[in-house]
């Protein structure tokens, strides 16, 4: 049963992925960006991390890419025009996916012999998150609200209609 | 008590970038030059005050955080970067047409990033340190937003930093699968008790990691990104970006390479090695057509995360000592050379190299000042860059004694200082030998003035004198147990 949602996260969230870009409508991106984040609190779930998952759905598919939809609409932005790709452009991306893959195939393949064994338990739910977030990783928690600051004032000024 | 003691700079810099934010928000002060000058000057005595400084053995923040001489010698680095930048912002002002204040901020806050950056002993910390200076250096690069070269280096620096720290993540994420662990120390510990070469998908996520600190010190394959944004961004930022964003990188890549990942690295230099080659050709041949300084200095600054990367690759105490030893006098000849470009473009407002034609007459103090920078980088004794190469390559034929494919590494080092002469020396004939069409003088600033000076001064200073640098360096590459 576990192996079965385990592949059918993964391939969906594999599918919406690539629906996201491959799509023209950015309306229509932005939801297959919803649903595959709700696939990945799936995948969360699968490992009994409950509080992140629910996290996940709350913050990312809820609030965020509600806004993110908002935004989309607001500016009004169709559909966007088929492009040319150039030649050289199509043969090196897809060259440099597929050696990507390949050498993805190679390592995950090999036996995967972890160097060490233990490391913290992982479990469940808002304590396994919280402890840690505030007691051993409080710096860089800290120095994530810096960025948040850094990220509001470039915002405001790089999309301020007014310069002055 | 002591985690505040070490994190006192960090606290000390963003506390007084926030400040000038509300002062500016509440209480505007009409002339924005005043508040660069201030904000610079305080600075300044930050640094003073870090030599007060002691560096302490433990780490801070369970393991995360070290105030070893190795992040003393970067912090200071950084905060010299910082003041001569928040200078170079002042003499910017006049052109940035809002949010001048927001400008000193975010420079600051970006200062902060790099001066974590020098402490990191965390994969978390590191990567959010890397994000707090590279998305700073995004508004930052697209700040002149009318401008379409600015905001075209702005998307550019945008798109390939986000994919390179989307590497960096998806590296750290493999290396912790596999031991359980980001912390540099416990690796390490992890690393040596290990038998035989680590598993194949340790060895990826380690090459990720590299991937993304290639991006930020614009190693080849990773430098395509360089010259648009170096000569698209505001020329302070851009000064940043090759004084502390580069620095930043190295920081990283030294404390990466030599704590957690030694006994993996000194199996993997071979790669480095080759890294560095590229870098330097690859730089130094693209600088030769350029007519356009910033884009010039682009190429520069692409050649010299070669030359560093060639102290990286020969792994041992000499080498990292003389990437400190480079990076140190790097520092005061690339923001001579931008103080001296800013006070130019604000005259003539064009930052083609035939601009600065006949600068000797105009302005001698700019026309010296640029001459010496760019004969520093092209390392011509008696000046620091001299010096500072001729350690370099000191590391490398000391690693070749044992390893002699190092030569190799050797002689493309000299080919590209030959190459590096032609160009450099290029802007040396625009500024003494060729005539200015207008021949008005350019008024230099005080502040301007003294700046160039003390930069001219460590240049010649640090060319003659070495010892002191040399000393710092050296105690600053004895935390890794190099031989």
């Amino acid at each position: 049963m576990y192996d079965i949602l385990f592949w059918f996260f993964s391939i969906a969230m594999l599918v919406c992925g690539l629906l996201v870009i491959a799509n023209r409508n950015p309306v229509a991106s932005a939801l297959f960006l919803v649903l595959l984040f709700v696939f990945l609190a799936g995948l969360f779930v699968l490992l009994e991390a409950f509080f992140i998952a629910a996290i996940q759905v709350l913050v990312y598919a809820g609030a965020i890419m509600v806004l993110f939809l908002f935004v989309i609409m607001l500016l009004d932005i169709k559909a966007s025009e088929r492009r040319k790709f150039r030649a050289l452009g199509v043969v090196g991306g897809i060259a440099v996916a597929v050696a990507f893959v390949w050498e993805l195939v190679i390592i995950l393949t090999r036996p995967l012999k972890p160097l060490a064994t233990g490391g913290d338990e992982l479990s469940g739910g808002l304590e396994q998150v919280v402890k840690p977030l505030f007691a051993n990783y409080m710096l860089p928690f800290e120095v994530t609200a810096l960025l948040l600051l850094v990220a509001m004032i470039g915002v405001v000024l790089l999309s301020k209609r007014e310069l002055k | 008590m002591m985690s505040l003691y070490a994190i006192q700079l960090e606290c000390l810099i963003s506390i007084w970038g926030i400040l000038i934010l509300l002062v500016d928000a509440f209480k505007p002060i009409p002339n924005k030059r005043t508040v660069g000058y201030l904000a610079a000057g305080f600075v300044a005595v930050a640094l003073l005050y870090s030599f007060a400084m002691q560096p302490v053995p433990d780490t801070f923040f369970h393991g995360m955080f070290r105030l070893d001489p190795f992040a003393l010698y970067f912090k200071r680095l950084f905060l010299l970067a910082l003041a001569a930048v928040l200078l170079m912002a002042a003499e910017f002002s006049p052109r940035i047409e809002s949010g001048v204040a927001e400008f000193y901020a975010l420079l600051m806050f970006c200062a902060v990033g790099m001066l974590l950056i020098a402490s990191v002993n965390d994969f978390i910390l590191l990567f959010v340190s890397l994000e707090l200076v590279t998305i700073t250096f995004y508004v930052l690069a697209s700040y002149l937003r009318r401008q379409i070269p600015s905001l075209e280096a702005g998307t550019k620096y945008l798109i390939l930093g986000a994919l390179s720290s989307g590497f960096t993540v998806y590296g750290i994420a493999y290396i912790f699968g596999t031991t359980g662990t980001t912390n540099f120390d416990k690796l390490a510990e992890i690393l040596n008790s290990q038998t035989g070469p680590p598993a194949s998908a340790f060895i990826f996520g380690m090459l990720l990691v590299l991937t993304g600190l290639g991006f930020k010190i614009a190693s080849v394959p990773f430098q395509v990104w360089a010259p648009d944004v170096y000569q698209g961004a505001p020329t302070p930022v851009t000064a940043f970006l090759a004084v502390g964003s580069k620095a930043a990188g190295f920081a990283l890549l030294l404390r990466v390479l030599y704590t957690g990942l030694l006994p993996v690295s000194l199996s993997w230099n071979a790669l480095i090695a080759v890294l560095a080659g590229a870098t330097l050709l690859y730089g130094n041949l693209g600088a030769i057509p350029q007519h356009n300084i910033k884009r010039l200095l682009g190429y520069s600054s692409i050649g010299h995360a070669g030359y560093m990367l060639m102290g990286v690759a020969a792994v041992n105490a000499l080498g990292a000592g003389a990437v400190l030893f480079y990076l140190g006098q790097y520092a005061f000849t690339n923001l001579c050379a931008f103080l001296a470009i800013i006070a130019v473009t604000a005259a003539t407002g064009s930052d083609e190299i035939p601009s600065f034609s006949g600068l000797g007459k105009r302005s001698p103090i700019l026309g010296l000042a640029l001459f010496l920078s760019m004969m520093s980088l092209a390392g011509i004794p008696p000046l620091s860059g001299f010096f500072g190469k001729f350690q370099l390559f000191a590391a490398v034929v000391q690693r070749a004694q044992t390893d002699s494919k190092y030569y190799v590494l050797a002689a493309i080092g000299a080919v590209a200082v030959v190459i590096s002469l032609y160009f450099y020396l290029g802007v040396g004939r625009a500024i003494y030998l060729q005539e200015a069409e207008d021949a008005t003088p350019i008024v230099v600033s005080k502040p301007m003035r003294f700046g160039l000076v003390v930069c001219m001064v460590a240049m010649i200073g640090i060319g003659i004198f070495q010892r002191p640098l040399v000393h710092a360096s050296i105690m600053a590459a004895k935390v890794f147990s190099l031989h």
